[in-house]
């Protein structure tokens, strides 16, 4: 019998698994590893930054240049993708409206914009006039409170009033004779009732005079609504800003995307490369997974391809400066590298824009021609975005994701 | 330990391909959200520390120490984005520190799981009245180090090789080809109840199954570090699963021990041996045995209703065979069956790990989330594709825990599991 096969565990596959088995189709996901949804902040990107600052990202998607992902897609199709992931998480995990950016402190004091967030975050906005107490935990690396309000208050707020922004420092180790934890231990620590309300009183005690006490993101990893216990007992909003990896609202939605999975019935397998597929009248027949002992051929109704970009190796330039696609060798945008990096770090490299274009349908082409009838591209594989400089890469995941889902369940192929 | 051995570890652990792999770690972190051990112990500084992080810039000291208390699930190879070999790695470095620092005499002995059966079995009553009793088991403890409270198989009274001989002849004659049937230790000695159903499902599904002499896979050898000891048993057993012949399918009921042949024995043992390759290949977990089957249209499917809520846990051996959840997959065909999955990474045993008085709170803290979900949720059974990990179920929450096919076999009418109706 053949299945639809996803590959790739990161926000794309994810989305796209979770909407075929919905329509009742038998899935299956095939990954390397965990995905990368782990390590993002935990919110849902749909543009930040067209080169200015984004308030309203579906006007700016409306916006954007023919070539770039969200082109053939409109702003509509972006909406109810962002819309449809919202309430597939629901409002413990995520809120917001795809039509209004958010705009939050970052671990170091930066101000980020982004679209839909989960609950525990959203108080956080940085909205003029305000006065925050960023409170750390001398126990937890990575995360300063002298720094993210420091920067914080000389900035302006995106709304050009001034901020009120405070350091202050809690002493409470998640475990015993560990001096240098991260994010994920205290998280752990703190689905435990009990620890999590000797961390609130902690932080009631230093918080002072504020409108908003910004708290690493740390609020429980399993029990959601940590944050509401803290709130309470401190008497303010709190919010959580995330940090670098291991991003405990990362693992949140990932955690909870998956169980979504497993319960519409999608096999999921974990650490295994798809490293060949089988062809035939300009079709897919099969993927081979290299499993344990030896491949293993999947039949494949329609195979959906999220492999992410280069951070993932889908995408990989070698020491002639040859791009090429690892597993299907899909035609890209550009062939050769060297032109593509610029001198300077920080400005954008259109290396970054590499990848391969589709039809409306969003399968791959060669020129105007399908590479094949049923083969699908979602996320960073898709040229045309220097993601992480626009805030864009979930947005682009999920439209992308659930274009093609809606493509197969349709029929288009 | 020889000096040789130690020395012979070295040299793998310094040269072999996978110790590039380090290189293609970005430390993202990955392994560590998903690292069992790291997560309830300070004492085992994570996969990324003593691996990636560590071991690459070490030049012919021996690893961190506190890899002792990685406890091999392999779980952080499994959720690698960037194919770092991560357990492959800490288990051979963790094979190099034991080489050079000796091995207690505690971990030679519990990976001794044939001869425990065989001296087992003919005095069942008294090993198990020796294992149930609780002051035996202290003795045990202070003088060996096996934690008291640890699980330990129950012996029987006839292993599987007395069951296959004394059973009438099967009726009917196979319609199917042949399958080589291993069942391991543990289904020879301790848990012949589940090599048994299978035996029985793969007839009643029409196949010839033979059942070649097999002895141990190594498993228990090579996760105490014990790798001379381990090889020889693999390629051992290798060539007794060959002996009936080089066509057929492997059909496994050993869960963990099925990874072994497929992918361990080469990936820690470096073992490049193509008698295992070959056996490798041809190795398939029973419930992935028979999901092949159903996606090719050949299973099946007149099972019998069982009503009934089942936690499954699915052991980290068998996750990391890349294969996905097949037994989940087989048990849903039951109609009525409920199958909730315990999405837990780990029991906590992970072989003979939270057998070792030292690891025994350790390997208590890593399964419980399974215990609490299993408590919470049975209706009398537990499902459980390996034979440690089942102890462990059963051990921690009172809960009778069978293999995934003792169901199947009871849907085909083949049985009835006792206590179900």
């Amino acid at each position: 019998m053949s299945r639809d096969i996803v590959i790739g565990a990161g926000l794309a596959g994810l989305c796209a698994a979770l909407r075929l088995a919905q329509a009742g189709r038998p899935v299956t996901l095939v990954a390397k590893g965990a995905g990368g949804l782990g390590l993002s902040q935990g919110t849902i990107d749909i543009l930040g930054y067209a080169p200015d600052r984004v308030f309203a990202p579906l006007d700016a998607v409306r916006a954007v240049a023919s070539d770039h992902p969200y082109s053939g897609i409109g702003p509509d199709a972006v909406a109810a993708s962002a819309a449809w992931l919202r309430d597939e998480l629901g409002p413990e995990l995520l809120v917001g409206d795809p039509g209004v950016n958010l705009h939050l402190p970052t671990a170091l004091g930066s101000i980020r914009p982004t679209c839909l967030a989960q609950p525990s975050m959203v108080e956080g906005a940085v909205v003029g006039g305000r006065r925050y107490v960023v409170v750390g935990v001398r126990q937890l690396k990575d995360f300063s409170p002298e720094l993210v309000a420091g920067n914080l208050a000389r900035t302006p707020a995106p709304d050009g009033g001034a901020i009120e922004a405070h350091p202050a420092w809690i002493d409470l180790p998640a475990r015993p004779g560990e001096a240098d934890a991260s994010g994920l231990t205290y998280a752990r620590a703190l689905d435990d009732v009990a620890f999590a309300d000797a961390f609130a009183a902690a932080v009631a005690a230093v918080a002072g005079e504020c409108d908003v006490v910004l708290l690493p993101a740390v609020l429980g990893l399993r029990r959601l609504g940590v944050w509401r216990q803290v709130s309470a007992r401190v008497g303010r909003p709190v919010a959580e800003v995330p940090l670098q990896p291991p991003s405990v609202p990362g693992i949140r939605l990932y955690e909870a995307l998956l169980g979504r999975l497993r319960a519409a019935g999608v096999r999921h397998v974990q650490g295994s490369l798809v490293t060949g597929f089988q062809a035939k009248d300009g079709r897919l027949r099969s993927v081979t997974v290299a499993a344990a002992g030896g491949p293993r051929e999947l039949a494949a109704a329609h195979v959906v391809y999220a492999p992410g970009g280069f951070e993932s190796g889908a995408l990989a330039v070698d020491s002639y400066g040859t791009i090429a696609e690892r597993l299907f060798g899909l035609p890209l945008t550009a062939s050769s590298s060297p032109d593509l990096v610029g001198p300077d770090f920080w400005a954008p490299h259109r290396l970054f824009q590499v990848g391969v274009r589709t039809d409306a349908a969003g399968r791959p082409v060669d020129g105007e021609a399908a590479v094949y009838a049923n083969l699908y591209a979602a996320g960073g594989l898709i040229a045309g975005a220097e993601r992480w400089r626009e805030k864009s890469g979930d947005g682009i995941a999920v439209a992308t994701a659930v274009r093609a889902a809606d493509a197969i369940i349709g029929g288009a192929a | 330990m020889s000096k040789d051995e130690a020395k012979r570890l070295r040299e793998r652990l310094n040269n072999e391909l996978n110790r590039a792999t380090l290189d293609h770690c970005v430390k993202c972190t990955i392994c560590e959200q998903s690292c069992p051990v790291s997560a309830v112990t300070p004492l085992f500084s994570g996969p990324k520390f003593v691996g990636p992080q560590a071991e690459r810039f070490r030049d012919g000291e021996s690893v961190d120490h506190s890899v002792d208390y990685c406890s091999s699930c392999g779980t952080c190879s499994v959720v690698c984005p960037q194919g770092v070999k991560v357990a492959e790695l800490n288990s051979l470095a963790r094979a190099v520190m034991k080489a050079e620092h000796g091995i207690p005499v505690r971990d030679r002995l519990i990976t001794q799981t044939t001869l425990m059966g065989r001296a087992m079995t003919p005095l069942a009553p008294v090993a198990n009245a020796v294992l149930g009793n609780s002051a035996a088991r202290r003795v045990m403890e202070l003088a060996v180090g096996v934690a008291a409270s640890a699980p330990m198989p129950t012996a029987h009274g006839q292993t599987l090789r007395g069951w296959l001989k004394k059973r009438p002849a099967p009726t009917k004659a196979p319609t199917r080809g042949p399958v080589i049937f291993f069942h391991g230790c543990a289904g020879a000695f301790f848990e012949t109840e589940a090599a048994k159903a299978a035996i029985e499902v793969l007839e009643h599904l029409g196949f010839e199954v033979i059942v070649p002499e097999q002895g141990c896979c190594g498993l228990a050898e090579q996760s105490n570090g014990l790798f001379a000891q381990a090889s020889d048993a693999v390629l051992k057993l290798v060539g007794q699963l060959r002996a009936p012949g080089t066509a057929a399918p492997v059909v496994s009921v050993a869960g963990s021990c099925g990874g072994m042949l497929k992918h361990e024995a080469h990936e820690i043992l470096g073992l490049d041996d193509p008698d295992l390759a070959d056996v490798g290949r041809r190795t398939r977990d029973i419930s992935e045995f028979l999901m092949e089957l159903y996606d090719a249209g050949e299973l099946p499917t007149d099972f019998a209703p069982i009503p009934l809520r089942v936690p499954y846990h699915q052991p980290c051996q068998v996750r990391s065979q890349g294969m996905g959840m097949p037994a989940a997959d087989l048990l849903r065909l039951i109609p009525e069956l409920e199958v909730v999955e315990s999405n837990a990474v780990c029991c906590g045993i992970a072989g003979t790990y939270g057998l070792k008085k030292e690891k025994y709170e350790i390997a208590q803290a890593v399964g419980k989330p399974l215990f609490d979900l299993v408590l919470e949720l049975n209706e009398g059974l537990a499902a459980c594709d390996t034979e440690t990990c089942r102890w462990q179920i059963a051990k921690s929450t009172g809960v009778k825990t069978v293999h995934p096919i003792q169901l199947v076999h009871q849907a085909y009418g083949l049985g009835r599991l006792p206590g179900l109706g």
